[in-house]
């Protein structure tokens, strides 16, 4: 037998209830004039959260449709992390699960506020070990040890490129990637072609940037391998520069 | 919680102003509150503050999402993380709100009121108990400021009171939330603390609040204190052995000079009414 009644269980839930979507509920003994506290502190608390994790989406959307989505995220949706400062995320899912673009007509959105969470993510998330690495090294034959604090994201509007105001009609492949300076826990956004982020993600997987250029070669037609390795090596020297690749990997 | 050179009163460490607080001369609480829902599982530049921060003070730890009053079970995953934190952080203390946060498996984020019941209060006793098991140390459960009972039947005091007793937990006092509630609910702030479990108070909160209405007083912690919330500061005081007090203040936030002086008027009280030579639990 559950302690606690189903009785006082109900009420609990019409409050609770009522916190989400405003629709007075009928509660035993309650000072009426004050309930609508709780709906509002609750509520700020929700709207505040996600207009400070998606400040972009929120300026671009006009009020009464940021606000009917605000609304319906909260009254539909149910919460599932204890961390508020987490909570934004579930909001994206909820704009992806429900199609938000596509009622919007706005094909670009899904991307905007992954653009926007990405950011935040980059900010809190937990510390990723380093590994271990030498700084010196031959950059086309070794292993190359990279920042693992780091993202490669593709997007299918250039969100992290333009205005939201300019994104109709620029359907494609856009690549970001976007890393944390290990002692600054500044977040550095970088635009890639798909050729670059080819080749990182490769490197990623464990090629040397030698055996990656070999295969991008063929593999985006270039034919031209010493071409490649000279424009490749600007941008990896680039990337050793703003200490994105720390170095090689000791083995 | 180990404070020296007889100081007791601590601030709630914020984001705001964090890196102010931890090269400052001007701020010097004997300890500092956190929140854990808002550090656990945190990297990057927020870790390393928390972490330089760990170095310098004590930290208790005040959680938001545990939602004790709960109708759904507990957050075990969520506790056990809570675990990990206060032994990570080496936490003395660990507090929550009596209320609820969460409902229909729906977080809310803020702190609704538990209807003051009989049931209620066996239903808070089991899962407190539950919470001291698995955290292999006491909770200390704070009273909380509310704007409406909701289906009572039985007064504010009788209800944190048989959970305490019942549980075997600690009592937070929050002084402002006293007063708060005092003044929304017409009743007498003395009496009301000479009502609770005064034996079990193992931490005391102070914060200020918002006067909305002739008839309603927000607890925003975005305020000074006000005067009358250190008179029954004092008065609390007086009935107690000495334990941390913590200065609650999360909006709004003003110089930090500011902020000491609700400090030392703190201190200057708790040199009276606790004397000196007290060793604190
Ligand atoms: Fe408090």
């Amino acid at each position: 037998m559950p302690l606690l009644k189903e009785e006082t269980r109900q009420q609990q839930s019409k409050l609770a209830e009522y916190c989400k979507t405003g629709i007075v509920p009928e509660l035993n003994g309650i000072i009426e004039e004050n309930l609508h506290h709780y709906r509002r502190l609750v509520f700020n608390i929700g709207i505040d959260t996600i207009e400070t994790a998606y400040p972009i989406t929120y300026r671009f959307l006009p009020d009464e449709i940021w606000d009917k989505l605000v609304y319906e995220f909260y009254a539909e949706h149910k919460c599932q992390t204890p961390q508020v400062w987490r909570m934004p995320l579930e909001f994206y899912d909820y704009c992806v699960e429900k199609d938000i673009q596509g009622k919007l007509n706005l094909p670009f959105l899904n991307d905007l506020l992954y653009f926007e969470w990405l950011e935040l993510e980059m900010h809190t998330m937990e510390d990723i070990p380093y590994p271990s690495y030498d700084t010196k090294g031959d950059l086309l034959k070794n292993l190359l040890a990279i920042n693992p604090e780091h993202k490669l994201v593709k997007f299918t509007y250039p969100v992290h490129v333009l205005a939201a105001t300019e994104l109709e009609g620029k359907e494609g492949n856009y690549f970001l990637l976007m890393y944390r300076e290990k002692e600054s826990g500044r977040i550095q956004f970088m635009d890639v072609s798909i050729l670059y982020a080819y080749i990182l993600e490769q490197i990623q997987n464990g090629l040397t940037l030698h055996a990656v250029l070999t295969d991008a070669d063929s593999l985006f037609q270039i034919n031209n391998f010493e071409m490649l390795k000279e424009h490749a090596l600007v941008f990896i020297n680039d990337l050793k520069q703003r200490q994105f690749i720390l170095g090689f990997l000791n083995k | 919680m180990q404070l020296k050179d007889n100081k007791y009163i601590g601030i709630g460490f914020r984001k705001d102003f964090s890196e102010e607080l931890l090269d400052s001369t001007v701020l010097k609480p004997a300890f500092i509150e956190l929140a854990p829902e808002n550090w656990i599982g945190m990297g990057g530049y927020w870790k390393k503050q928390l972490d330089k921060a760990a170095e310098k003070f004590p930290i208790s730890c005040h959680g938001l999402s545990l939602s004790i009053g709960s109708p759904d079970d507990l957050d075990l995953d969520f506790l056990y993380k809570i675990k990990k934190f206060i032994k990570d952080y080496k936490v003395q203390i660990y507090s929550e709100h009596l209320s609820y946060a969460k409902c229909d498996n729906a977080h809310l984020y803020d702190l609704l009121p538990i209807p003051f019941r009989k049931d209620a209060v066996k239903h808070i006793i089991a899962r407190i108990k539950q919470v001291q098991e698995v955290l292999e140390m006491p909770l200390a459960i704070e009273n909380v400021s509310y704007y409406t009972p909701v289906a009572a039947e039985m007064d504010e005091a009788t209800f944190i009171s048989e959970i305490v007793n019942g549980s075997g937990c600690n009592l937070l006092l929050d002084v402002n939330n006293v007063y708060v509630n005092s003044f929304n609910h017409k009743y007498n702030a003395k009496e009301f603390i000479k009502k609770l479990p005064l034996n079990k108070v193992a931490y005391i909160h102070m914060a200020g609040h918002e006067q909305i209405s002739d008839t309603v007083i927000i607890d925003t912690h975005g305020e000074a204190v006000i005067d009358q919330v250190f008179d029954l500061f004092e008065y609390t005081t007086s009935l107690l052995k000495p334990v941390p007090v913590l200065l609650e203040r999360d909006f709004n936030i003003p110089e930090l000079e500011e902020l000491q002086g609700e400090i030392t008027r703190m201190e200057t009280i708790v040199s009276k009414t606790w004397k000196k030579e007290h060793a604190i639990a």
